[in-house]
Order: structure tokens, then C-alpha cells, then sequence
């Protein structure tokens, strides 16, 4: 089997998709949601396993992957961008945590 | 898949366990008996040492799981017999007579008994366990079902394609064992936190779901306690190279590990399953203590995918290092003995890599050599849930 993406989103809800390969600025990335491609131009450079975002995220927003959240936006982004930790943050087991 | 294996060459043990390893194994209870126990060790090819470095001051919970540590391991199928060496007799009997219920031989030496000499512990300890190597050598191994066969699940290392492969693949391996009557374990209760609601619905039942979320609710707010944040930690600095940036994403790819099968309990660190099918453990999320609570257990065999890489192993339980990251399964040849990356290239699926994976677990607990073993990466950490006195 050929492959013709280069970044996965593993679920329908998720908003951000996982490079499967190193990803450079101004790419054309076709990313495949489960039997259905999309494609999003990378703002910036993704290296292999890290997270590009599918859509425009606002801060304070939760970030879905897996269809589960895995944190919040700690500032606006936009699609393409290169989602991390110094755009989102844990929601869970932090010190401002009950 | 008819062609995969369902039985295996294993150790017959007197409690009816199999072992996938012989040992004879040399176990220091304290850290003051560790060195007389590992020259022990040292002196006779072949005979495995592991030593605490704790084991005085403790009291309460903490004393309790060192205890069942100690014992687990010496209980473990992978045993075939155990010296254990010990400062006074009193404590020495305790762990040994525990241990002894395995109905496999069990040595004692106590420095009380030689005057504190440590040489002539030592020298005792030689003996003892030259006769229990003597005896394990004249055990052959038969077949078991791979029902017999109790598998530790661990990750190392991970990063994102963990959680979309490796993890996954283990899973339809962990899938294929529990179906064929066999049990295995996951732990690392700090990596179920933010897909304790997907765990938790695998649940055999209401009070399993409610010890899942209890158990990563205790772990979330003990590190809430600390004041600090889990990000640093959890996922650490080679889990956020690798592009994790939270616990509730490691987590979310960790659970893959676990397959789709229902869960039958929560254990303690070092409990033994009452029954087959697949556990989860409430344990550390340190892989080398995780891994010794596998071990203390009972389990003979451990799956452990990594993503960057990652060479430690468990010193009892032959440990299969597993990557679906292609540079690093390039990389690190003699560390990787299960290449998952044909799924991350898209030349595999899933199902097709896990029952590759089985039919390596099959060979490996036959006696097929891990890179791991060869290298003799083995060791054992062992977990201290409260301070000295």
C-alpha cells in the first residue's frame, strides 16, 4: 500500500493531526482522518511525531486528539500552525489543580 | 494467523507455574547484606543477583510492599531456586518462610549467623546456591499452553508514534494472549490521567471502573501536592522532544498498550491476579520500579515499546523492546527486538503486527534470547512508598 498522506488525525473530532514525517514551512500536508483526506498548509516546520493544527484554535480553547481532550490552548493559533507546549497545557494534575 | 503459536517451552514449577527463565536467583533483603549477596553472585556464572538498597527503618504500608517485593520476586516462575541473605535471622526467616510457599527451594544466610562476617556469608551463600544451580540444570523444559504464560506491559521513552503504533500493536498482542486464556498487566497509574473515562468503561464490573478513577484521582492529587506541574516530569523532557505535550496525550496513547479486552481488577504493586485476563496495577510510572512490580507479581514476560529507545530491562522477566519509530528501530539493532514500523509506514496493519509480536512473545518465554539479556541490561528498582524512620 502506497501512502499518499504525510500527518494522521486519528479521530473525526480532533483539531490537531500528528506529522508522520518532518513537516517544513509553506508545505501542502495531506493529512488522513480516518477513510477521508484533508489538507492543511504547514505554517512553520513540524518534526515527525509532533502535532499540526487542523483549525484556527482560540486561547483557552481544548485541544482534541485521540476525540479526547489532551489540553487547553494557552494562546490563539491558527491552522498549520505547530501545536506544543508553548501553545497548549495540561488541563489535568497541575499546582493551580484543587 | 493459524500458524501462530499457542503453546510454549517453559519451566514446570511445584505451585503448577512456568517458567520462561531458569535462575537461580541470590537476593540481598537489605542493603547492608548487598554486598555479601552479590559476591555470592559473582562467584558462580550464570546465578542472578538483585539487592535492595532499603529494607531497615521502614514501617507501615512502606514495610509491607518491600515486603511483598522481596517475596514476589522470589516467587516468580522465572525462580528456580533462592538464596536469601539477610543481617538478622528474625527478619531473614519472615521474608524466607513467605517465600518458601512457592514450594521451590529457598536458602537463608544471616551475617548474625557468621559473626557479621561478610566473607563467610559470602562463602556460605556460594554453596547454598551452587546446589540450587546443580539441581535448576537438571530441569528440561516442556510444553504449556500460553495460557500459562502472565505478560508486564510497559513504555519507555515514548513519543508520539508510541501511542499510534507501538502501543497499538501491543495492545492486539495483549488482545491475542488474554483470549488464549492468558493474563497480563498494566501499570503506571500517572499515565491512565486523562483517559481514565476510556479505561475505566473496560471495566469488568462497577467496583473495577470505581478502583480505575480512585487510583488516578489519589496519584492527581498527590502531585497537586507537590507543587509542582506533571509537565517536566510526565511527559518528560524525551517524551516532549518526541512531540508529547501533556499527560492526558501520553496517557491517551499509553492505554493503546492494553488492547480492548475487559479489565478483571486493579492490583497493588506486587499482588499477584486472582484470576486470568487482563489487570491493570496501581504502581509507579518509573518503568524500572514498574517493571519490578510486574515481576513481584509474577510475571514472566514484558512487552516494552519506546519510541527514541530505551535499553533497560527487568533482570527476571525477559523484557521485548518494541519501537514503531523507523529511525530508531534503524538506529538501535541490538536494542529493538520488535520492529513495529512497517504499521507507521503504512505496510502493515495492526492486527497482522500484534500477531508477529505474539509469535515472538511464544519464542522468547521458549528461550529465544532478548537483546536485553544478551547485553545483560537487566535489573530490578525497587519502589519505597513512604520515608525511613
Amino acid at each position: 500500500m502506497e501512502i499518499t498522506w504525510n500527518a494522521i488525525a486519528i479521530d473525526p473530532a480532533d483539531g490537531v493531526a500528528v506529522a508522520l514525517r518532518d513537516l517544513t514551512a509553506g508545505e501542502k500536508v495531506i493529512v488522513r482522518i480516518g477513510g477521508k483526506v484533508e489538507t492543511v498548509t504547514a505554517r512553520e516546520a513540524v518534526a515527525l511525531g509532533h502535532k499540526i493544527a487542523l483549525r484556527a484554535h482560540a486561547a483557552g480553547e481544548p485541544v482534541m486528539k485521540y476525540g479526547a481532550r489532551i489540553a487547553i490552548a494557552t494562546q490563539a493559533f491558527a491552522a498549520g500552525d505547530h501545536v506544543h507546549v508553548h501553545n497548549i497545557k495540561s488541563a489535568r494534575a497541575r499546582k493551580e489543580s484543587k | 494467523m493459524s500458524k501462530v503459536p499457542s503453546e510454549f517451552l517453559g519451566y514446570a514449577r511445584p505451585d503448577g507455574s512456568a517458567g520462561t527463565r531458569n535462575h537461580v536467583l541470590v537476593l540481598s533483603i537489605l542493603g547492608l547484606a548487598n554486598r555479601a549477596a552479590e559476591r555470592a553472585a559473582q562467584a558462580l556464572p550464570g546465578v542472578l543477583y538483585v539487592g535492595t538498597p532499603y529494607g531497615r527503618g521502614q514501617y507501615g504500608d512502606d514495610k509491607t510492599a518491600h515486603r511483598d517485593q522481596l517475596v514476589g520476586l522470589c516467587r516468580n516462575p522465572n525462580i528456580a531456586g533462592a538464596v536469601i541473605v539477610g543481617a538478622d535471622r528474625g527478619a531473614l526467616e519472615g521474608i524466607a518462610h513467605l517465600a518458601a510457599a512457592s514450594g521451590k527451594p529457598t536458602r537463608t544466610v544471616a551475617l548474625d549467623d557468621t559473626h557479621e562476617d561478610s566473607l563467610d556469608a559470602s562463602a556460605a551463600a556460594i554453596r547454598h546456591a551452587g546446589e540450587l544451580a546443580h539441581a535448576a540444570s537438571r530441569l528440561r523444559r516442556e510444553k504449556f499452553p500460553a495460557s500459562a504464560l502472565f505478560m508486564g506491559v510497559e513504555c519507555g521513552h515514548s513519543d508520539a508514534t508510541s501511542g499510534l503504533v507501538a502501543n497499538p500493536v501491543s495492545g492486539a498482542c495483549v488482545d491475542r494472549l488474554v483470549d488464549t486464556g492468558g493474563t497480563a498487566v498494566v501499570g503506571e497509574t500517572v499515565e491512565w490521567l486523562g483517559a481514565e473515562h476510556i479505561v475505566a468503561k473496560r471495566a469488568a464490573n462497577d467496583a473495577v471502573a470505581k478502583a480505575i478513577v480512585d487510583a488516578v484521582l489519589r496519584r492527581e492529587q498527590a502531585v497537586a501536592r507537590t507543587g509542582q506541574d506533571l509537565t517536566g516530569n510526565n511527559p518528560g523532557a524525551e517524551n516532549i522532544r518526541g512531540g508529547l505535550s501533556s499527560i492526558e496525550e501520553k496517557s491517551l496513547g499509553a492505554i493503546a498498550k492494553t488492547g480492548s479486552r475487559p479489565i478483571q481488577g486493579v492490583l497493588a504493586l506486587a499482588e499477584r491476579p486472582a484470576g486470568k485476563g487482563l489487570y491493570l496495577m496501581d504502581g509507579p510510572s518509573f518503568s524500572p520500579e514498574s517493571l519490578t512490580g510486574f515481576a513481584a507479581a509474577g510475571a514472566q514476560l514484558m512487552l516494552f515499546t519506546t519510541g527514541a529507545g530505551n535499553a533497560f530491562t527487568n533482570a527476571i522477566a525477559p523484557t521485548i523492546k518494541i519501537t514503531g519509530r523507523p529511525d530508531t528501530a534503524r538506529r538501535l539493532v541490538q536494542q529493538i527486538d520488535f520492529d513495529a514500523s512497517p504499521v507507521f509506514e503504512g505496510r502493515e496493519d495492526i492486527a497482522d503486527a500484534g500477531a508477529r509480536l505474539f509469535e515472538l512473545v511464544m519464542a522468547v518465554a521458549s528461550g529465544a534470547a532478548t537483546w536485553g539479556e544478551i547485553h545483560g541490561e537487566g535489573a530490578e528498582c525497587f519502589t519505597r512508598i513512604g520515608a525511613s524512620m
